[in-house]
């Protein structure tokens, strides 16, 4: 998620962002550093690393430490021209290992965040990214974490995501104090999956033990991992010399290289963050270089960790406003999140329209199919309806989509649109609504005229007395299209939820929805009483 | 899959469906009830000679009437806690999700409530007590639909009958029970609510009736 915000980034801030950063700061000299110092005297460089977290760091049969990050160790004491020492550090001790000067520097699987931004400092750009996924059960069929709302959901106790990910899709979380207890409980069958790092749900994947079990979802809340170094090394020449690194890393494709050779699955972080790090629009300049105060531009750092003062315009604004009042307008100042929620916001429009017409258009049909003559066609018209307003449309929805899409998919090879399949079921409920409200104008007509009867020309005659009803039900359909969320329509409500889930802003998002929804329900209910105001003129 | 063998498992599954089909019912009975209260005291402070009431109400009516009840249920599964420590006791208010549901189906029927008693009371007070009456088989019919409704609740995870659809095709894996299962499930609404109908038409029919003229 994070790699997919920077690369937009790119394209919309960073010639604006690189100007006001040179122009707003003085280029400071780098500080020389204490610690590159000590390495060059002493001529090895002491890097933390892990050895309980296959394949980033392991030992191997004869109990010699390897893996992904001791191959980028290894590869910064080249640039160095030193030896490599490595001392074995694990979660708990790693940061402290660099405070007490025990190690120069750490690469063992450190997630980038602002806590841990406070007590030291995260090289940038960053070299690796994790995320949430779910380590499921081999007859579980989930695509998406939507499809897993409200089901159980073994976890360990302690992991950032466990809360956020338990509220955004309303999960059933059983908690464990630790991630063994929690697996064996998901070989019980006590949950449908396993809540975990991305990366540690490959590693037992590879395993003989987890054989059928799977990890189809999207890593979610992705975070990037970064080579930590002391606090007081901020700004200094060997921050440089390992962003230089990093940097370089990326751009060559040796990190791609370095994953492939380890057996990990392709990271999607890698690929775009290299995209991006290669990326010049303009001949011989690429976008990620370091501006006249030694900072890389704004495009290409980790996008939550920029202040306000880091980039203009638009984007500064929003974050300015976040850190005064911890709102995250995302879908105002991100060009990405601004254009995920439009498409939203117009593909509701478009279901509400179609909804609208399917539903008059089925309504008319059906009230003059009832009033035919023919004894069997007017029953078989109204069974229809009862049976469209005594059904639930979201179980027709799954219906036709699932059960219905899966033989058509069997049969022909062609699979159903599922706009298509949202506004034939919410048309056909809302349908016999209108259908009901003109058949009972028309019953009312016959006790004053006693020979009427429903045909297209007479239909104009029922506008005055069947109005209200339709039109409230023509409301109705309108506020239920986010039904067509369920079947994978990227409407409104769906794209609010992906956009909540991105960016935690969930409070942001849902009162955003809640407005939204506000406008467009007035706007429908202006425009189908200026149709009925017509409609009554074009009457008399 | 044989016919038979189709039967047989929604057979088997029948208690389980009829036990989410229960907390369909009780959903919608508890939105009714909220919705209800509330959308009494709204058309009785429209009907109020106060004209700060009148306006309270008819913004209270509106807003109930404009927001999808989809979109609070959303808001209130996410933004609402699923435990609330009541400040100054011990106690720890627990809100499940279908509670959290039928509070959003009740906001639908705030605006219903209030639009119509509003029509049915302004009838009462000119006499016209059989017109003021319809609002019984409305009432009724409204709360019909409330039940069709309460199906969105699957979507914020309540084990309702929907979801209990999927969780059982989901487990069994059994793609091929997908369509009788699905029209099954129709088949429990409509068992429900078409009886229902009826009987309202009829009430609706009888009070019709008794008017002078042919109102509806």
């Amino acid at each position: 998620m994070t790699a997919i915000t920077a690369s937009q980034v790119s394209t919309a801030s960073s010639a604006s962002s690189v100007t006001t950063v040179s122009t707003v700061m003085i280029a400071t000299p780098l500080r020389s550093s204490d610690a590159l110092d000590l390495i060059r005297k002493r001529g090895t460089v002491v890097v933390g690393v892990k050895t309980d977290y296959p394949p980033f760091g392991r030992l191997d049969a004869s109990g010699n430490p390897e893996g992904f990050e001791h191959d980028l160790a290894q590869d910064i004491a080249r640039r160095l021209g030193v030896t490599l020492t490595k001392v074995s550090v694990t979660g708990a001790n790693r940061l402290q290992k660099l405070e007490e000067g025990a190690v120069d520097m750490v690469i063992a699987t450190t997630g980038d965040t602002g806590e841990r931004r406070r007590i030291a400092t995260m090289v940038e750009p960053n070299y690796y990214a994790s995320g949430v996924t779910l380590l499921m059960r081999p007859e579980q069929k989930a695509q998406a974490w939507t499809d897993i709302r409200g089901q159980r959901v073994c976890a360990a106790q302690g992991s950032y995501f466990n809360r956020p990910m338990g509220q955004r899709y309303l999960l059933d979380l059983v908690m464990f104090n630790n991630a063994r207890d929690a697996k064996l409980a998901l070989r019980d069958g006590r949950c449908i999956g396993f809540l975990f790092d991305n990366t540690a749900v490959q590693g037992d994947l590879a395993l003989p033990e987890w054989a059928g079990y799977k990890a189809p979802l999207a890593p979610a809340m992705t975070v990037p991992w970064a080579i930590a170094i002391a606090r007081r090394e901020q700004g200094t020449l060997l921050e440089k010399m390992l962003g230089d690194a990093v940097a370089d890393w990326h751009r060559t494709g040796f990190l791609i290289q370095r994953e492939k050779a380890w057996g990990l699955p392709p990271a999607r972080f890698l690929q775009d963050t290299q995209k991006l790090w290669l990326s010049s629009p303009v001949p011989g300049q690429t976008v990620c270089s370091r501006t006249a105060d030694g900072q890389w531009p704004s495009a290409c750092r980790n996008p939550v960790f920029l202040t306000s003062g880091d980039v203009g315009g638009l984007r500064s604004l929003g974050l300015r406003w976040r850190e005064l009042t911890g709102m995250d307008l995302t879908i105002v100042y991100d060009s990405y999140d601004r254009s995920r929620f439009l498409a939203g916001l117009l593909q509701t429009v478009v279901l509400m329209l179609l909804c609208t017409i399917g539903s008059l258009s089925l309504g008319v049909l059906g009230a003059l199919l009832a009033e035919v003559r023919v004894f069997a066609v007017s029953q078989i018209a109204t069974a229809l309806s009862v049976y469209a307003r005594m059904t639930p449309p979201l179980l027709q929805m799954y219906l036709l989509f699932f059960g219905a899409g899966a033989w058509v998919w069997a049969t022909f090879g062609v699979s159903i649109s599922p706009l298509a399949v949202a506004v034939w079921c919410l048309s056909y409920y809302t349908g016999a609504s209108v259908m009901a409200a003109l058949v009972e104008t028309a019953n009312h007509q016959r006790l004053a005229q006693p020979d009427f009867r429903l045909r297209l020309g007479t239909l104009r005659t029922l506008v005055d007395l069947s109005s209200g009803p339709v039109t409230a039900a023509l409301v109705n359909v309108s506020k239920a299209t986010m039904m067509a969320s369920v079947i994978s329509v990227p409407e409104l409500l769906a794209t609010a939820t992906a956009i909540m889930s991105d960016n935690g802003n969930i409070g942001v998002m849902m009162n955003a929805l809640l407005l939204a929804f506000l406008v467009l329900i007035a706007v429908t209910v202006r425009l189908l009483a200026w149709a009925e105001r017509r409609l009554h003129q074009g009457e008399h | 899959m044989s016919l038979q063998e189709v039967f047989s498992a929604l057979l088997a599954w029948t208690p389980y469906l009829l036990g989410g089909f229960v907390w369909n019912i009780t959903i919608a009975v508890a939105a009714m009830l909220i919705g209800t209260s509330v959308g009494v005291l709204l058309a009785w402070m429209r009907a109020s000679s106060k004209p700060w009431a009148t306006r309270a109400s008819l913004i209270a009516t509106a807003l109930s009437r404009n927001v999808p009840t989809i979109v609070f249920q959303f808001y209130l599964a996410v933004m609402l806690p699923s435990e609330l420590a009541l400040p100054g006791t011990a106690w720890v208010l627990v809100i499940p999700a279908w509670v959290k549901a039928s509070l959003a189906l009740s906001m639908a029927v705030v605006g219903f409530t209030s639009d119509n008693l509003h029509l049915a009371l302004t009838q009462w007070r000119k006499k016209n007590h059989t017109t003021a009456l319809l609002f019984v088989p409305s009432w009724t019919s409204y709360a019909l639909i409330i039940v069709i409704a309460s199906s969105t609740a699957s979507i914020i995870g309540v084990s309702e009958l929907v979801s209990r659809c999927n969780a059982v095709i989901n487990a069994t894996g059994n793609t091929r029970l997908m369509i009788p299962m699905y029209l099954y499930a129709g088949f429990f609404f409509l068992a429900f609510c078409y009886p229902l109908t009826l009987v309202m038409r009829q009430l609706r029919k009888t009070l019709s009736r008794r008017l002078p003229t042919g109102n509806l």
